[in-house]
């Protein structure tokens, strides 16, 4: 593919995506809730494909096909477990709309903040999430990289990749907030769904339709299509993967957060389903990607490279390789963008405003405008890196998130929990799950990934069974939570800081 | 209440997505095996979620 056609897509891409962005602007953006909730009134369609794009990302069409190329048909079996841990939504995601409109939640982590009664609490889960996203986002970043290098032989090289993705999503969160995100996100997402799934369609054609390159699987690549298979998903090393991913929908407050944004319970219920039919099919493309470039091109040296290579090939005609390309680093920007959004939220919101008490609400708006860029180049750092395989690195995220499991569940499920319970738990087990991933992410020969969640879970209980409960708080908090079906009021105003701390 | 009666049901699905293909299916290395395994329950766990969250749609 040459380079000038690769440049004019990216052109035409970005004048459509700001023009979406610029018309998605409605009234004053000027409150916290507005810039970063859309007012707690998106409706379910728009909700469905933001959520999508924000979670499904580079990672899936060039780390899932990647890790189906090295791996096998383990890669679907860690995707449909995640795709389980997403029915999660449907037991929190009402809970959560429910106590964000009674006490006006901007973020998950003030949300915990107040219902364990501790402002260190929102702080610790606030910084925490930026350790472990920002690496998250520069995985995203990589992919970008990685798929524009590979599709121009190295005429575009890595960084300018990341240098573009890195513009994009700082504008398209500037433009105007969660509404400009959401909105060039849903273009993303139906752009990325209808050309991906031509090309899976194309490709499988040339290898002679789904029995051709099941056949080929079957005789050159039999390991590919069962597990442990070739090794790389031995059974360990697979629920180390699983268990952290399981719990994504509740620990990544990029998506946790959206559970506060739909108008109604019947519009979350429109983005619940809709993201999973869409993830359905996305996940199923990705895979057949790999398995596709698996049958055509057996001998890449490095995994990543599998999705350019497919695209970039005579399988696929140039003009559609350039449109999943587009879309494809349009899928990254769009989660990295909504990174970038949730952190600079939680930073302003409940960092600085529990640090510096009385900050206005539209001091704190400032305060995330500016932090907003500094994420974007702190995550452009971190790609820079060429970290090796994007969707082991992009699994460390989660394995660090899950620590926060055990808070999550028990801020709605146990009124004995308590603010030092959270910090020991999220403090102590996410010390444990860098400490290992710095020694190769594995202790005792277990991964990372399965120690978490028991470990924080365990000194979770432990400590707040030592501790005293703020049980007052904890009671109303569950009143609100578990009316959710009565509660179709409109929301409080937004105050700024931690209640009763 | 409905959702609590279908969360088990997905409970007991992820269960199966580690029993299933590790247990039963690891010598089936053709596309009747994991692949398909996989792929129902995805199309199981939709079909729960919508049951799920069906009276979702009065609020």
């Amino acid at each position: 593919m040459s380079e000038s056609l690769i440049w004019w897509s990216v052109g035409i891409y970005v004048l459509v995506a700001l023009t979406i962005a610029v018309l998605s602007r409605q009234g004053k953006s000027g409150s916290m809730s507005s810039y970063f909730l859309g007012d707690r009134q998106m409706n379910g369609f728009v909700s469905a494909l933001s959520y999508s794009a924000t979670t499904y990302s580079a990672f899936m069409m060039v780390g899932l096909a990647g890790l189906t190329y090295k791996g096998g048909v383990g890669a679907l079996g860690f995707e449909i477990i995640y795709f389980a841990g997403v029915s999660l939504v449907a037991i929190f995601g009402p809970k959560f709309w429910a106590v964000g409109k009674k006490f006006g939640f901007v973020t998950p982590s003030e949300m915990l903040g107040h219902r364990y009664k501790s402002k260190p609490v929102a702080v610790a889960v606030s910084v925490a999430s930026c350790l472990f996203l920002i690496p998250y986002a520069a995985v995203q970043l990589s992919g970008v990289g990685y798929l524009m290098q590979g599709m121009t032989g190295g005429a575009i090289p890595f960084t300018t990749g990341l240098m573009v993705a890195t513009t994009l999503a700082i504008l398209f969160s500037y433009v105007a907030g969660i509404r400009s995100v959401m909105w060039t996100d849903s273009l993303q997402a139906v752009l990325m769904i209808v050309v991906s799934t031509l090309v899976a369609l194309l490709a499988i054609s040339e290898l002679g339709g789904f029995s051709g390159l099941f056949h080929i699987l079957e005789t050159e690549h039999p390991q590919s299509l069962s597990v442990p298979g070739s090794g790389l998903f031995s059974f360990v090393t697979f629920l180390g993967l699983t268990i952290p991913w399981f719990f994504f929908a509740l620990t990544n407050p990029q998506v946790s957060q959206r559970l506060f944004i739909p108008s109604s319970l019947k519009a979350m219920r429109q983005m619940l389903i809709g993201f999973l039919v869409f993830g359905f099919v996305y996940t199923l493309v990705s895979i057949l990607w790999g398995f596709t470039a698996l049958a055509a091109f057996p001998d890449l040296s490095n995994a990543d490279m599998a999705t350019p290579t497919l695209l970039a090939s005579d399988m696929i005609p140039p003009v559609l390789s350039a449109l999943v390309m587009i879309g494809i680093m349009a899928a990254a920007v769009s989660t990295i963008d909504s990174i970038m959004l949730t952190l600079a939220s939680m930073l302003s919101r409940d960092v600085y405003a529990n640090v510096k008490p009385g900050t206005s609400e539209k001091r704190q708006l400032t305060i995330g405008k500016i932090v907003l860029p500094i994420i974007a180049i702190l995550a452009y750092g971190f790609a820079q890196l060429e970290l090796d395989l994007i969707a082991v690195l992009s699994v460390a995220a989660s394995s660090g998130l899950a620590v926060m499991v055990p808070a999550i569940i028990g801020a709605f499920y146990w009124r004995r929990g308590t603010a030092a319970g959270v910090l020991v738990s999220v403090i102590g087990a996410g010390l444990f799950v860098v400490y290992a991933y710095i020694n190769g992410g594995k202790v005792l020969e277990i991964p990372a990934g399965i120690w978490g969640v028991p470990l924080s879970t365990l000194l979770f209980v432990g400590v707040s069974l030592l501790t005293e409960a703020p049980t007052a708080v904890a009671d109303e908090f569950l009143k609100e939570a578990n009316n959710h079906r009565k509660t179709a009021q409109p929301a409080v105003s937004d105050n700024p800081t931690v209640k009763n701390a | 209440m409905k959702t609590s009666k279908w969360i088990w049901f997905v409970w007991l699905l992820t269960v199966l997505c580690y029993v299933v293909p590790y247990g039963f299916l690891s010598d089936v290395q053709a596309w009747y095996g994991s692949f398909l395994f996989w792929s129902l329950t995805g199309l199981l766990i939709i079909g729960a979620n919508i049951f799920m969250t069906k009276d979702f749609e009065e609020y």
